[in-house]
């Protein structure tokens, strides 16, 4: 929950960044557009699951 | 001392990671940023359990009645969830959709406060001759 949600957010940016330079150079450019969508619907799942966690927090402590 | 080292300390290093993330994958900096912010808003808002505590055991000894401190409590909470969604939105270049949330939740904080605007308009009518 704490720090370590950020480093896994940009190890997972970078991989796909290098990832995607790496199949773009191997000529398999839709793959590299699925490992790019790939990546970016991890951190997005990460980032909605913190998101939620803090609206329930909220809701519960301001009893909303 | 420590929180107010570890909110700067959460802060600073999602801006690193922004930094370096930008260079490589523009559209995650946003992302690092709201977890960012959540983050810290998750412990800050942990932080203000304490006073409600407090300002609830008050109002229970004075004679203002539970409900208007339980909508003041609604509005403080809605304010900061739309604070958090109008900075991202606006972090993120789309000033439009701040606006629009901010005006929605500006409605919604209108709506709740409608007893206690009631209750102060015949509190005057009471006290005017």
């Amino acid at each position: 929950m704490d720090i370590n949600l950020l480093f896994k957010i940009a190890a997972v940016g970078i991989l796909v960044a290098v990832l995607h330079q790496v199949l773009v150079r191997a000529g398999r450019e839709d793959q590299a557009m699925m490992t790019t969508l790939a990546g970016l619907v991890i951190v997005l799942s990460m980032v909605i699951q913190q998101i939620s966690s803090l609206f329930n927090t909220v809701r519960t402590l301001f009893d909303l | 001392m420590a929180d107010i080292s570890k909110i700067i300390g959460i802060g600073l290093v999602g801006l690193i990671i922004i930094v370096i993330l930008k260079q490589y994958k523009p559209e995650l900096a946003i992302y690092v940023s709201m977890a960012a912010g959540v983050i810290i808003l998750v412990y800050a808002i942990e932080e203000l359990t304490g006073v409600i505590n407090l300002l609830q055991s008050i109002s229970n000894k004075t004679y203002i009645n539970s409900s208007f401190l339980k909508i003041l409590l609604k509005i403080t909470g809605i304010t900061f969830i739309t604070e958090f969604a109008v900075s991202i939105c606006s972090d993120a270049g789309e000033k439009a959709i701040a606006s629009k949330i901010e005006i929605g939740s500006k409605v919604v904080i209108i709506t709740m406060s409608i007893p206690i605007i009631t209750s102060l308009l015949e509190l005057v009518v009471e006290i005017l001759p």
